[in-house]
């Protein structure tokens, strides 16, 4: 049996940064790179399934990046990933959530695993759409922003709650294998050991080209992708305002405000 | 001897031949400019000189990513931070200058280059550094023409007398007054002539913060006890200086702010504080609930007080007698269980009845109590409840059989409990120098229980703030290590036998 966990290398922003020379990102220099936290909780559900199981079950992680997602892989078999999986060409810059979940979906065509997780959004990009785009080229069933799951290695069907607005949950059966985009909460992500990360240090991580997924420069890249980002910029600064005075003053203004919101 | 005690021995016979290496400042440079990491670099670079230290600011400025995130580390030492100064680029500059580290040297140099570039956010920042020398706030208080930088200089504490007459002077025909004035009554370090100064020109909210400044001269406080503002009785309510008759007087204040003044003053007289104790207003009866001059009939209608959050205070004062605390160990109020539990002279017995609680917020409590005996401890130990064998992780009480026993729990808050309780000794400590969680590894180095080669072994962990601290650790124990290798062959020889 084999899940297998879709994981991105995120970039999170200093307070003071500085926005590309092309205007279309962050200058690299000001980011801080980190597992994404959602697959964080993705691959927790996945150990918490291999831990559980009476048969062998294989944990898999797999992200589409450069040498520097390595880090974050790693941090992936020091919590217990059997295998790590990074796929990369410089053509695949630029590439959309739809084309990684394409690359994503050629590398699941060849593992074929029983079970696919990725995290409900990345925090740095927040499109949400790269595990239902795996979905879409797999013709898997999908279910989004899962909360709790209820599965056991072989089964063919899974029990999920969905998490919805106004915090209703929705109870989904779905068919296996299946693509489940996981919530944050849904479980609490272990530290990894010292002892793992040393044996993380030495595992190899199976670097997977673009031809291996018989894919080509073509399919990928910015060209390819249905979206571009056309600029990144920092919005004007809104309406707050620092509120001075003595101490006294700051409480009566507040006092001021808070009656003036409710109409009193 | 443990098996883990056996384990970690062999370990610390293996470092004794590096450990040899750290008997000099030069060796534990070369040590770190081996290990080739920035992190480690930043941690020994104030005892490097010469090539070293250019082979360290080397390694700690290889990428200009590196320089950013040493730059902005709170962590980052002095030394390290001059040495990016250096460097040129206005982004490291920008965190230098929000650093809390950053020397007053530096930044005055920071400031030299921010006022030739007319920089003003970073002119801003230096006037609100702490660490900022006084001639240069004097400069910006004499020269700078931004009311930001400005306003910013009457907020900071290290403005020294001085500094602050010079703004206040300088701005007195400004519109910019007002504001600049209302901080420097805030400002800790005005001195009594400047308040004073300030009072007789300023509106009332800036009066009132001067009268409850700690300079505010006395004249001033007399001065203001005949006021009837309400703003300003609750001020005075609660400063020692005011006497017994103005007290009264607040005492009869319709407003119940000033009589909080009153219930919390330590000076109010004990005829007033019975009159407070059944006010009308929880708020006061909550100040009173904390006094530490209570009689017998306070505390006993305090103690059957309709607002929980007086009985709670009650609870936790360590004048409620016996029959009290009893009362309310029983309340129907969670908070005022856990706050006997908490009580610094809550008795055994009481401590017994609370371990049984329903709530484990309550139960939690008496296993954080340093009144807490050991056959107590015990029991708690079996508790499931994480709060609950935090506070026995915590409680120096507890039997070292049963810290060795949390030191393996799958909660990082028990396990850190062990780490911080003072008692726990190095063999019941030594698994937690593999714990997952890379902030328990640093604790760990600061931890007194630990022996030095316990920590040394941490120098290559996998997290630059581990590695980073053991060699903080090792820079500023660097002599007393040395002393401590001499007579360490003997202590490693006993250790042996």
């Amino acid at each position: 049996m084999k899940i297998l966990v879709a994981v991105k290398q995120v970039a999170a922003l200093e307070e003071d940064f500085e926005i590309r020379a092309d205007g279309k990102d962050v200058d690299e220099d000001f980011m801080l790179y980190d597992l994404n936290e959602w697959d964080d909780y993705s691959l927790e559900e996945a150990m918490k399934i291999k831990e559980s199981s009476d048969t062998e079950v294989e944990v898999v992680v797999v992200s589409v990046g450069p040498d520097r997602v390595d880090e974050s892989l790693r941090k992936c078999l020091a919590k217990g990933a059997d295998r790590a999986i990074r796929v990369w060409d410089d053509s695949a810059e630029g590439s959309d959530a739809v084309v990684i979940g394409r690359i994503l979906a050629e590398t699941i065509k060849k593992e074929a695993p029983d079970m696919v997780f990725a995290g409900v959004q990345s925090s740095d990009q927040a499109y949400a759409s790269t595990g239902i785009s795996v979905a879409s080229y797999l013709n898997w069933p999908h279910a989004a922003v899962v909360a709790d799951l209820q599965y056991k290695p072989g089964d063919n069907k899974a029990v999920v709650r969905r998490e919805l607005e106004g915090g209703l949950l929705q109870e989904v059966e779905i068919n296996c294998p299946a693509v489940l985009t996981i919530q944050l909460g849904i479980n609490k992500p272990r530290y990894a050991s010292l002892r793992g990360i040393k044996q993380a240090a030495t595992k190899p991580i199976e670097e997977v080209s673009l031809s291996d997924l018989s894919l080509s420069a073509d399919d990928v890249g910015a060209a390819k992708s249905m979206s571009r980002v056309r600029r990144m910029y920092v919005p004007e600064k809104g309406r707050a305002t620092m509120i001075e005075g003595t101490l006294a003053e700051q409480a009566a203004k507040i006092i001021q405000i808070i009656n003036e919101f409710k109409g009193a | 001897m443990s098996a883990s005690s056996m384990k970690y021995g062999k370990k610390l016979q293996s470092s004794l031949s590096e450990m040899k290496m750290q008997d000099s400042a030069d060796a534990l440079v070369k040590l770190a400019i081996k290990a080739g990491d920035p992190y480690v670099a930043a941690a020994v670079h104030e005892l490097a000189t010469g090539a070293s230290k250019r082979q360290l600011e080397a390694q700690m400025m290889e990428t200009r990513r590196t320089a950013l995130s040493l730059a902005r580390w709170e962590h980052t030492p002095a030394s390290v931070l001059a040495a990016l100064s250096g460097i040129g680029d206005d982004a490291v500059d920008l965190r230098l200058d929000k650093n809390p580290n950053t020397a007053a040297g530096v930044l005055s140099n920071l400031y030299v280059d921010a006022s030739n570039k007319r920089n003003l956010d970073l002119t801003k920042l230096i006037a609100q550094h702490r660490n900022s020398e006084a001639a240069v706030l004097k400069t910006i208080a004499l020269y700078a023409e931004d009311a930001d930088s400005l306003l910013a200089l009457s907020k900071n504490p290290s403005a020294n007398a001085e500094v602050l007459a010079c703004l206040s002077t300088r701005l007195a025909e400004d519109e910019l007054s007002v504001a600049v004035n209302k901080n420097i009554a805030q400002n800790i370090s005005a001195p009594a002539d400047l308040l004073e100064r300030i009072y007789r020109q300023s509106d009332l909210h800036t009066q009132v913060a001067i009268i409850g400044h700690v300079n505010c001269p006395d004249a001033l406080i007399t001065e203001a006890m005949a006021s009837e503002d309400l703003l300003v009785m609750r001020t005075l309510a609660r400063d020692r200086r005011v006497n017994a008759d103005v007290l009264r007087r607040y005492a009869g204040s319709e407003d119940a702010g000033v009589r909080c003044g009153v219930a919390g003053n330590e000076t109010t007289p004990l005829s007033l504080i019975g009159v407070l104790a059944g006010d009308s207003s929880e708020l006061v009866r909550r100040e009173i609930a904390s006094r530490q001059d209570l009689l017998p009939e306070h505390i006993a209608a305090l103690a059957t007080d309709a607002d929980a959050w007086v009985r709670q205070r009650l609870a936790r004062n360590a004048i409620a007698p016996l029959d009290v605390l009893k009362v309310l160990a029983a309340d129907a109020s969670t908070d005022v269980r856990r706050a006997v539990a908490r009580n610094t002279q809550c008795p055994l017995e009481l401590l017994e009845l609370l371990a049984a609680d329903g709530t484990a917020w309550v139960r939690a409590a008496v296993a954080y109590q340093h009144h807490s005996p050991a056959e107590l401890l015990l029991a708690l130990a079996e508790d499931e409840d994480v709060d609950v064998l935090s506070g026995v992780a915590n409680n120096p009480n507890t039997p070292q059989q049963i810290l060795e026993k949390l030191v393996a729990s799958n909660e990082a808050d028990v396990r850190r409990g062990v780490i911080l309780n003072k008692a726990a000794t190095r063999n019941t400590l030594l698994p937690l120098l593999e714990d997952p969680y890379y902030l328990h590894r640093i604790l760990m180095v600061a931890n007194p229980s630990m022996h030095e080669l316990d920590k040394w072994n941490l120098r290559e962990d996998p997290d630059y703030q581990v590695r980073f601290s053991v060699y903080r650790w090792a820079v500023k124990n660097i002599a007393p290590i040395n002393a401590r290798y001499i007579v360490g062959n003997e202590v490693i020889r006993r250790r042996r036998v």
